[in-house]
């Protein structure tokens, strides 16, 4: 039977005055890409640095392949490609330079894997750091999380910085870091992003894990607000608007309906078909205001739907 | 308005470390004298003429000597000679910072987004620290007059006024020169560019002393026109010109730097090579040196370490090039045997050069060792000891590895600088052991490890406190060894200075105690950091 790749038991981070990250319990699998979700604050960076022995936990333990995070923590990083939320100063090193910096402090890296990864990602390694914008440092950063091909890879906030097409191609490299055996374990506040790329999602919210849910399961906390602005002459179908299956906080001033659709568009779309449309906008709200919606505002998260 | 009161506290833990520095640099000057310079007018006049003969063998360092027998014209030359040099390194540092360090950490773009102008940023920037070097200067005054109060004499107190609004004049016109250099370059030499214009400035003005032909040039030094004041000296005040040039240097510098700041951008120098087209690479360095625990820190050193070696060598041969001249006017002054006595022992140009360069090597070696400990503290606030940390390596080995780099790093310069003492006096016809000067040369690593080991803990316990624990740990450790022996404090007060550690070994060879002692230090300094570090959160 196939080790955990990261398993924690009760850990906790207690910074005081409710700050921090609280019994923690969470198992990934090997080879899974597993999202870790959550608003900014919740506990996401902390449990990523308890994970890499970089923080002590206040109590319980965190195991990464059967291994204790603070106990093994050379072993255990010698298993893992770590990305931090913030990718640190190197000042006028080149790019090359700190990733034989830090590859001579790993060892076993490969040339062809840098300059593959580098390649696909336009990053000029000859450049000095401090030259580098935000989007290029994040590259940077990922090509130091792959460059050694690690069987577990921890990435916090991977994607910040980068633009579209940059995003696309580090979706790309997840995928085929995946498909070659390793684990990934990502966090994000970004709901669209996990649902892109992770099998699983873990929610996290001030400091405890609210759930841990399928893929699927994220279309019942899914939400999006759209506004949609009626013909002058059409009658605006409020009555059918409000029916709608997962159609929800329905407001109608004159021809403008604003609403909250929950999991599929199509019983919006069937609602309003036969109404003549001037202007439809949806936007995905931030994971704050999904919190607040979903988990109306009581103290203890609801549970998700199984 | 705002802008002023962020560039106040962004300087708050510099006003408060050199407020403190001259404080009891000043304090302890003028106890001093009144330890040393007798009661009787005709005692003070023999001490004050002894004292300057010997000004005169210094004038490399400190300004020429006036009325040294007073004790404003002895602290206007000990204490507030020397921190012209002090403020001026400050200035150096706090303007670095202000014009280039800032702008990398996104303070500069935040504040123009808030609608400043980048007159107003300068402008703001200069006039904090305007206010905070008069208040450090003026808590230099105050050091004077609580040791003069304690001497039961008195002090002008418009002298003491006069004099921080002359170290303050000076300090603003560095600020304003770093300032000004800190637009024309990249912010990666801004602050060695600014530093050897202002090391050009002082040698200028001290080196026209020595060598005539510089006079015609001087007048284009602050340092010049800050010692043409004497406000401590009874009978003299401050010389408004010379005050007004400084301050009106201060305001030029600036109004440049402003007019170079709006010039170009955000980023990037005034001034600047156009680029070379290359093509991109897409690999990690080949060079080996990466690859290597140890040498990898010494290689990204290299430029810091040829930097320091050549710096620190460059003084030593300017020491023994001096110890002639120092030695011959020393000798005629038999107030200053019982100084001198216990330092010379065998023979005489060994015992002086002993006394002379390594006492200033030693306070250089601390110095680079607190550079170090910076570094170490600067690679945690700014995230890299966490990715360093995320390798697989212990941070146990992390610690040691900072050690051994400190440790090599400071061999090679005290080889260096041992190298060319050596030749310097040798062709000097000194009768200087090349024995004893390696050994000196060789005790320098230890003695720059005692403070990095200190330093070690501190920047594990609290890296952001570090530097500034370190630095009053150096100085007061300095002043200890420096008027500990004159004002005949107890022996266990001594002891607690790292300098009486180091000994003389040029004259007296080795001190195995200092040395075991020194060895046990280190051992148990990076012993409690790599367990302090084992035991603290990174990145939290």
């Amino acid at each position: 039977m196939a080790v955990t790749a990261i398993r924690t038991s009760r850990l906790t981070k207690d910074y005081g005055i409710g700050r921090g990250l609280f019994d923690l319990d969470l198992e990934v699998a090997p080879r899974e890409v597993f999202g870790y979700l959550g608003p900014n604050g919740a506990g996401k960076t902390t449990t990523i640095r308890c994970l890499m022995g970089l923080i002590r936990p206040s109590s319980g333990t965190a195991h990464i392949f059967g291994l204790d995070c603070r106990r093994d923590s050379v072993a255990v990083k010698r298993k893992v490609g770590y990305l931090p939320g913030d990718i640190p100063q190197f000042g006028s090193l080149r790019g090359k330079e700190v990733v034989a910096y830090l590859a001579g402090m790993r060892g076993g890296v490969e040339q062809k894997t840098v300059r593959s990864i580098a390649q696909r990602f336009d990053l000029d390694l000859g450049r000095r750091f401090r030259e580098y914008s935000s989007g290029n440092k994040q590259k940077l950063g990922i090509l130091l999380a792959f460059m050694h091909r690690p069987e577990l890879l921890i990435l916090d906030e991977p994607t910040r910085g980068l633009d579209p097409l940059n995003q696309q191609e580090f979706y790309a490299l997840l995928l085929e870091a995946r498909d070659g055996g390793a684990t990934v374990f990502l966090s994000s506040h970004i709901l669209s992003e996990v649902e892109h790329v992770c099998d699983r999602v873990g929610i996290l919210r001030a400091g405890r894990l609210a759930t841990v849910a399928q893929l699927e399961d994220l279309q019942h906390i899914r939400a999006h607000r759209v506004e949609i602005e009626f013909a002058q002459d059409a009658e605006v179908p409020s009555a059918a608007i409000r029916s709608a299956a997962g159609v929800e906080a329905v407001k109608v001033e004159a021809q403008r309906v604003s609403c909250t659709v929950r999991g599929s568009f199509e019983p919006l779309f069937e609602a309003i078909r036969h109404s003549k449309v001037t202007d439809l906008v949806s936007t995905e709200p931030s994971l704050e205001e999904i919190f607040l919606s979903y988990y109306s505002e009581t103290s203890a998260p609801k549970a998700l739907p199984e | 308005m705002t802008a002023f009161v962020l560039g106040l506290r962004l300087g708050r833990w510099g006003v408060v470390g050199f407020s403190a520095l001259a404080f009891f640099s000043s304090l302890v000057q003028a106890l001093a004298f009144f330890q040393l310079a007798g009661h009787t007018a005709a005692e003070r006049a023999a001490f004050g003429k002894s004292m300057t003969q010997l000004a005169t063998s210094l004038t490399l360092i400190l300004p020429p000597p006036t009325r040294l027998d007073t004790v404003g014209g002895y602290v206007g030359w000990r204490s507030f000679g020397g921190l012209a040099i002090v403020f001026a390194v400050w200035a150096l540092v706090s303007a670095g910072g202000a014009a280039r360090g800032d702008e990398e950490r996104g303070l500069v773009e935040a504040a123009l987004a808030a609608s400043l102008t980048r007159f107003e940023w300068i402008m703001s920037r200069l006039m904090a620290f305007a206010g905070a070097s008069f208040v450090a200067a003026a808590l230099g005054g105050l050091g004077l007059l609580v040791g003069t109060i304690k001497g039961d004499d008195s002090v002008s107190l418009v002298g003491l006024l006069e004099q921080a609004v002359a170290l303050a004049a000076l300090a603003l016109s560095c600020y304003a020169l770093t300032l000004l250099v800190g637009q024309l370059t990249s912010a990666r030499i801004a602050t060695a560019a600014a530093g050897m214009l202002l090391l050009a400035l002082f040698l200028v003005n001290t080196l026209s002393r020595t060598f005539t032909w510089l006079t015609s040039v001087r007048w284009v030094s602050p340092f010049h026109y800050y010692e043409l004041n004497h406000p401590l000296v009874p009978g003299s005040g401050l010389d408004l010109r010379a005050t007004a040039v400084m301050l009106l240097i201060a305001l030029v510098a600036g109004g440049a730097a402003a007019a170079a700041f709006a010039a170009r951008d955000l980023g990037s120098p005034l001034l600047r090579l156009p680029a070379r087209s290359q093509p991109s690479t897409y690999e990690r360095s080949r060079n080996p040196a990466w690859r290597v625990p140890v040498v990898r820190g010494l290689y990204e050193r290299r430029i810091g370490l040829l930097v320091w070696a050549a710096g620190i060598a460059f003084l030593g041969a300017v020491f023994v090039s001096l110890t002639k001249t120092v030695i011959q006017p020393l000798m005629s002054i038999p107030a200053l045997t019982q100084f001198f006595g216990g330092f010379v022992q065998g023979r005489l140009y060994t015992s002086f050069l002993g006394f002379f360069w390594l006492s200033t090597a030693e306070l250089l070696f601390a110095a680079f060792a607190i550079a170090q400990v910076a570094r170490w503290s600067a690679e945690d606030s700014d995230g890299r000891l966490e990715l360093i940390l995320s390798q697989p390596q212990s941070r146990a080995i992390v610690v040691i590895e900072r050690a051994v780099v400190l440790a090599l790093g400071a061999a090679v310069i005290a080889a260096v600088s041992g190298v060319v003492v050596a030749i310097a006096s040798h062709n000097q016809g000194m009768d200087v052991s090349n024995e004893r000067l390696a050994e000196g040369s060789l005790l320098l690593i230890p003695f720059a490890l005692v403070f990095a080991a200190g330093g070690s803990v501190l920047a594990a316990w609290n890296p952001r406190a570090a530097v500034g624990l370190l630095g009053a740990f150096a100085f007061v450790s300095y002043m200890i060894a420096e008027v500990g022996p004159l004002l005949k404090w107890p022996a266990w007060l001594q002891d607690f200075s790292a300098f009486k550690l180091f000994g003389m070994p040029l004259s007296s060879g080795i001190d195995r105690a200092g040395l075991l002692t020194m060895i046990a230090i280190i051992i148990v300094g990076f012993g409690a950091s790599i367990l302090l570090m084992e035991r603290r959160d990174v990145g939290a």
